[in-house]
C-alpha cells in the first residue's frame, strides 16, 4: 500500500520583519494503519504542519502528498476521505448541535448518523442545545464528532484533548483505538499530553527546530534514550565526556548522562573505564521530551552549569 | 481454561516500551507457573482493549516473544505458550543473570558489606525464594 501522507522537504515561511521560518524542510512518512503523534514545544510548527498537510496552508518550498494528491491540489474525492479537527473550532454559535450535524453531514457523499448519535451519547452533547453557550471542552467534542461522521481513512487532530477533562480524554482515546480496528484508518495527532499519546500512538515524531528531530516507533525511542547515573569510588576528571551524549553533569564522583543511543556495551565500557557502578533509568516520553529539550537550553546557557 | 485479558498489566506512562512490559510479564508468569505450556495467550485485540492502548504494540509483543520461542503462532487460535522458558543456552541465561547481579555486588560493597555478609544476604533470598516456590 502506498503511504497515505508523504511529506518531502517541507518549509514555511511567514513574511515580517525578520520573516519567520517555522519549517525548515520536513521530511515525514505515515503508513496505512498507523497512529503518529506528533510533539514539540509551543510554538515549533506543529499546526502548520497539519495545515500544510491539508492544503490550508500553502508550502514556501517541498511538497506534501496526501491520499495521492498534492496537498495543496486536494481533490473533493480526497477531501471526503480526510478528517479534520482544528485546534480553534470554528462554530456557528446561532445553531443547535443537531443542526450543526445535519449541516456538516450535508457536505459529504457518505455519512453514519448511527455512529454520531452514539459519539453524542457517549459525550454527553446536548443535541437540542444551541452552540453557541457550550464549554470550550463541548466545542472540541463536537468538532471530533464532526470530524468523525464520515469515517475518514486519514484523520488529522491538532490538539484534540487540550481542552477536555480526564474521563472525555479517556473516552476519545477509546474512540480512537475503535477506529484503529480497522487497519485502513490512520490517525495523527499533535498533542503536548504525552500520557495519551504513549497509550495509542504506535509511532511518535518529535518537530524541533523546523525539522523532525525523531521519527520512529515510541518503544524504539523509550529503548534509545536513557539516563545514566555513574558512581566512582574517586572524583571523576574534567576530561569525563561521553560521545554523543544528549546532557552530562558531573559532581564530584558522580556523573548524570543522558543518551539517546543507548546499549549495554556502553553501561560496560563505563563500568571499566571510569571503575564506576552505573545505573540505567528509563525515561518516560514526558522525560525524553524535556530531555531532548532541555540540550539546547544548557547548550546556550554553559555558565550556569 | 480461556485466556484472560488481564493478566497483564500495563503502564504505558512508564520509561520500560509497552511490548517490552508484555514481554517480560510473559517471562515472568512463565517463571512463576501462571502460565504454562500449552496455555494460550489472549489474543491482541482483547489486550489492547483491556489495556487500553494501540494493538500495534501487543502485536509487536507477540511477535517478539514468537521469535524468542516462547510462544507459537497456531492457525485460529493465538499464541501458544511452548514448554518452560528456554531463552538461550543455559550460557546465555548465565551470562544475563551475571549482568543482572554485578551491579548489585559491586553496591554490597560500596555499602561496607563483606564476602560472608553478601553470601548470607544471598542464601536468605534464595531460602525465601524456595519456599514461596514450594508453596505453589
Amino acid at each position: 500500500m502506498p503511504p497515505v501522507m508523504h511529506i518531502d522537504r517541507l518549509q514555511k515561511q511567514f513574511a515580517g520583519k525578520p520573516p519567520k521560518d517555522v519549517l525548515r524542510g520536513v521530511d515525514l512518512t505515515l503508513e496505512p494503519g498507523a497512529v503518529l503523534g506528533l510533539l514539540g514545544q509551543n510554538g515549533s510548527g506543529k499546526s502548520t504542519l497539519l495545515k500544510c498537510s491539508l492544503g490550508l496552508l500553502k508550502p514556501t518550498g517541498g511538497s506534501v502528498t496526501v491520499l495521492g494528491d498534492d496537498a495543496w491540489n486536494l481533490t473533493a474525492e480526497s477531501k471526503a476521505r480526510l478528517g479534520y479537527v482544528p485546534q480553534e473550532a470554528v462554530s456557528y454559535p446561532w445553531m443547535r448541535i443537531r443542526q450543526v450535524i445535519a449541516y456538516t453531514a450535508a457536505f459529504y457523499p457518505r455519512w453514519n448518523q448511527p455512529l454520531v448519535d452514539e459519539l453524542c451519547r457517549r459525550w454527553r452533547l446536548p443535541l437540542e442545545d444551541r452552540v453557541g453557550p457550550l464549554s470550550v471542552g463541548q466545542l472540541q467534542t463536537l468538532a471530533i464528532v464532526l470530524a468523525l461522521g464520515h469515517e475518514p481513512e486519514l484523520l488529522i487532530l491538532d490538539e484534540p484533548v487540550a481542552s477536555l477533562d480526564p474521563t472525555a480524554r479517556r473516552e476519545f482515546l477509546r474512540t480512537l483505538l475503535e477506529i484503529i480496528d480497522d487497519p485502513h484508518r490512520t490517525i495523527l495527532f499533535s498533542t503536548h499530553i504525552t500520557s495519551d499519546l504513549e497509550r495509542v500512538a504506535s509511532r511518535v515524531a518529535i518537530l524541533k527546530g523546523g525539522q523532525i528531530a525523531f521519527h520512529g516507533e515510541l518503544g524504539e525511542l523509550k529503548d534509545r534514550v536513557k539516563r545514566l547515573r555513574i558512581a566512582a569510588s574517586h572524583d571523576l576528571p574534567a576530561s569525563f565526556a561521553v560521545p554523543g551524549a544528549l546532557r552530562c553533569e558531573v559532581a564530584g564522583s558522580v556523573a548524570t548522562v543522558s543518551v539517546d543511543d543507548f546499549d549495554e556495551a556502553l553501561v560496560d565500557d563505563m563500568r571499566r573505564t571510569w571503575q564506576a557502578e552505573v545505573s540505567v533509568q528509563d525515561l518516560n516520553l514526558e522525560e525524553i521530551f524535556v530531555e531532548l529539550h532541555d540540550q539546547t537550553r544548557r547548550a546556550r546557557l554553559p555558565a550556569q552549569v | 481454561m480461556p485466556p484472560r485479558a488481564d493478566i497483564f498489566e500495563i503502564h504505558p506512562s512508564s520509561g520500560v516500551p509497552i511490548y517490552r512490559q508484555l514481554v517480560d510479564q510473559v517471562h515472568a508468569l512463565i517463571a512463576g507457573g501462571r502460565l504454562a505450556a500449552g496455555d494460550l495467550l489472549p489474543s491482541v485485540r482483547q489486550v489492547a482493549q483491556a489495556a487500553e492502548v494501540n494493538p500495534m504494540t501487543v502485536s509487536k509483543a507477540y511477535s517478539r516473544l514468537e521469535a524468542d520461542g516462547v510462544v507459537e503462532r497456531v492457525r485460529g487460535q493465538g499464541m501458544r505458550v511452548l514448554g518452560s522458558l528456554s531463552g538461550g543456552t543455559l550460557r546465555q541465561r548465565r551470562q544475563e543473570f551475571r549482568e543482572l547481579v554485578a551491579p548489585s555486588l559491586h553496591r554490597a560493597f560500596q555499602l561496607g558489606l563483606d564476602e560472608e555478609e553478601v553470601h548470607k544476604v544471598l542464601e536468605d533470598l534464595l531460602n525465601q525464594l524456595t519456599i514461596v516456590r514450594n508453596a505453589r
